[in-house]
């Protein structure tokens, strides 16, 4: 009997722990570890595949997300989606954040010709155009907007704040862009969808970023100050954030609105007394808890795994694409790529970014995902969503206060 | 009959070489690409070293060659292949110019002058943004040379590998050795000997910086783009220089060990540990350097110089 019962308990570990490896769907998520948007990143990818297989996997078969590594480089890229598709033989891809590195993917991605729910990269002038048109680019589904995506959503997001609080009125708009790709990309999108009917009056110019190097920002604040601008927005990174209030507060800057866009914020800024009223687009805040139930599933949940807070909106793009691709398989039954990308051409998926996802054209490519970013604001150590109305958690505290 | 034996082992190693693309799947030949890039670049950094001139303007002529490579197919309508050796002679020329104004520098002036190369070069690609797309780059219509065939494009950087590998044994066997080891014991001496100094700082600086123009023409036309964070990378100057550092410098066989060991190195440690291989990658680099200054192969010599002699 208890031969028996030793048999039967070894089979029951058995079963599944074989159905596990022999019956899997791989799925590769390729990220830029060392960067806390990639290591965000593949945690919240990892949790969303923890999820799944939890509630019974994928058409049956539990999901397996093999992770590398890209380091931001192009070369190393091709090499991580090399070794996916050959070694562990993926069945579909997930990841990216740096557009350079993005570009070094695509020829190996086209030539295997898997789905790619890509996380990442903005960069229209590079990426959208290695991709090429439909067909040819058609099993790349883009979830991050593109650069041109963000410029019209912030024009659109201005001019209903305008609207909605007519105190706020901006006529002159003074970018302070850092002189990589980020910045110039966001120096042509701003000229292009703010000065085009001569709405406003726009002025820029060009920073070294302390993250590349640089932070002096005295002569760029200084032609800002002269330039009194109703609007103040830099283009930089999380190690320009803290230097270049300081350097404002030094020579008294104070325009009506000050608005920072790198892609994440230094950990600890809501703390800073500088940080007090600074706006800055994005896609996601903690803030939206309290109005997005999804939102609020996906926090807990990450800080229950991980003890930390998702600092950056990468991680719910990795999420929400571990998310759509398993929605995606289950539809098609399969992971050949004609019937998947066909089954996530029907996606309609319910983010905690607090958007309904579904993917169409974008100006090359078939697959776009999220077209709009957010207007936020850091209030009281916390940052509020301003923009759009229906994820809105606060109203906007206008103008920005003049230095102590 | 040790000679003799060192051409048996590389005549049996390039010829793995050339047939690796029938032996190894797609990944392994996109790793040996990437190591026989940067393994090209460092014998090309250390046959400057060989005058004792310490050059970090590698990316600088790497990157220069790419963006001709880019800009020669997409402005001038060149084929990619074409446009490969027209990177290695725009580089060449390029070097010819800045050459004959810096070469007349020694130690760390001539040094700090080639570490502002890449940065002088990048300044300008920014700023001629109609022309050469600017800090958001530009991508080769075509895509990628031979159709992003995996055998082809190993080959191809196995090429430019072979065109690096002969320059160097070359200056190993001809007149450049005798005269950059003069010139790197003592100058005054190598001068008072006949020796025409600037003439051949100048020729090698051309011929490494050709074949750096040519590597950089081999990866931009083997991804199908160029943005001057990626060709200019400071990755470009420092990773060769470290390889070198790690196999031994002044000849041929130290850059090619100290590459094979942390290219393999790099992409091993990155399957073992994906979120903190870079930071053992970089102590292992500072470890080697601060305990093994002449290289592995120096070491390797020296511990075979005793057997050596007990055998004779």
């Amino acid at each position: 009997m208890r031969k028996a019962l030793a048999l039967l308990a070894i089979a029951l570990i058995a079963i599944p722990a074989f159905a596990q490896t022999g019956d899997t769907i791989k799925i590769g998520g390729i990220w830029t570890l060392s960067d806390i948007t990639g290591k965000q990143g593949s945690a919240a990818a990892l949790l969303a595949v923890e999820e799944i297989n939890k509630s019974g996997g994928v058409n049956g078969k539990m999901l397996e997300l093999i992770i590398a590594d890209d380091e931001g480089k192009a070369d190393k890229a091709a090499a991580a989606v090399e070794k996916l598709a050959t070694v562990d033989k993926v069945e579909a891809f997930i990841g990216g954040m740096a557009s350079g590195a993005e570009v070094g993917k695509i020829p190996a991605y086209a030539k295997y010709n898997k789905v790619v729910v890509a996380t990442g990269a903005a960069s229209s002038a590079i990426v959208e155009k290695a991709l090429g048109p439909s067909p040819g680019s058609d099993y790349y589904f883009h979830l991050h907007p593109w650069d041109y995506n963000q410029g019209a959503s912030y024009a659109e997001g201005w001019d209903a704040i305008q609207k909605k609080f007519p105190s706020i009125k901006i006529k002159k708009i003074f970018l302070a862009y850092e002189e990589g790709a980020f910045g110039k990309s966001s120096w042509d999108a701003t000229k292009l969808l703010f000065g085009a009917d001569k709405r406003y009056t726009i002025d820029g110019a060009p920073f070294k970023s302390a993250l590349l190097g640089g932070g002096d920002y005295s002569a760029v604040l200084e032609a800002a100050k002269d330039f009194k601008p109703d609007l103040f927005l830099w283009a930089g990174y999380d190690a320009d954030a803290l230097p270049l209030l300081e350097q404002s507060k030094a020579i008294k800057f104070t325009p009506k609105i000050y608005l920072g866009a790198p892609p994440g914020w230094p950990i600890g800024f809501g703390s800073s007394k500088l940080s007090k009223n600074v706006m800055l687009y994005g896609m996601w805040s903690p803030s939206m808890n309290d109005t997005n139930p999804a939102s609020k599933k996906f926090y807990d949940a990450y800080v229950k795994k991980y003890r930390e807070e998702p600092a950056t909106y990468f991680a719910l793009l990795a999420y929400d694409a571990v998310k759509i691709l398993a929605d995606g398989i289950k539809l098609a039954g399969t992971t050949e790529t004609a019937a998947l990308v066909k089954a996530l051409e029907a996606t309609k998926y319910a983010s905690p970014l607090g958007e309904t996802i579904t993917f169409k054209p974008s100006n090359i490519i078939k697959h776009q995902g999220i077209t709009r970013q957010k207007i936020l604001q850091w209030q009281n150590g916390f940052q509020e969503v301003l923009w759009p109305f229906e994820a809105a958690t606060a109203a906007p505290v206008f103008p920005f206060p003049a230095w102590k | 009959m040790n000679r003799n034996l060192a051409r048996v082992v590389a005549t049996l190693l390039g010829a793995l070489a050339v047939a690796l693309p029938a032996l190894a799947g797609a990944y392994p030949l996109q790793v040996a690409r990437n190591v026989m890039l940067y393994m090209a670049l460092a014998i090309t950094w250390d046959m400057l070293l060989r005058s004792g001139q310490i050059s970090f303007g590698i990316a600088g002529l790497f990157g220069l060659g790419a963006y001709a490579s880019i800009l020669g197919v997409i402005r001038a309508g060149m084929p990619a292949w074409a446009s490969i050796p027209f990177a290695a002679a725009f580089s060449a020329l390029a070097a010819l110019l800045i050459g004959y104004l810096i070469l007349r520098l020694r130690g760390m002036y001539f040094s700090i002058v080639t570490l502002a190369l890449a940065e002088i070069f990048r300044i300008v690609i920014h700023n001629l943004h109609d022309f050469t797309g600017g800090p958001e780059g530009i991508v080769a219509p075509q895509g990628v040379i031979f159709g992003g065939s995996a055998s082809a494009l190993y080959w191809l950087a196995l090429g430019g590998l072979a065109v690096a590998l002969g320059a160097s044994i070359w200056f190993e066997r001809s007149k450049f050795h005798f005269a950059l080891t003069a010139i790197r014991d003592n100058e005054i001496a190598a001068s008072t000997s006949g020796v025409n100094i600037f003439s051949w700082l100048l020729a090698t600086f051309v011929i490494t910086s050709g074949i750096q123009g040519l590597l950089g023409g081999i990866f931009v036309q083997s991804y199908g783009f160029a943005t001057p964070d990626s060709v200019f990378s400071a990755d470009f100057t420092l990773l060769p220089l470290a390889m070198a550092l790690l196999g031994g410098i002044h000849g041929t066989v130290g850059p090619i060990m100290g590459a094979v060991l942390l290219g393999v190195a790099s992409e091993w440690l990155k399957l073992q540990m994906p979120y903190g291989h870079l930071v053992v990658y970089g102590i292992i680099i500072i470890i080697v350097i601060l305990f093994m200054p002449r290289g592995l192969y120096g070491l390797a010599r020296k511990m075979a110089r005793p057997a050596e002699g007990r055998a004779e």
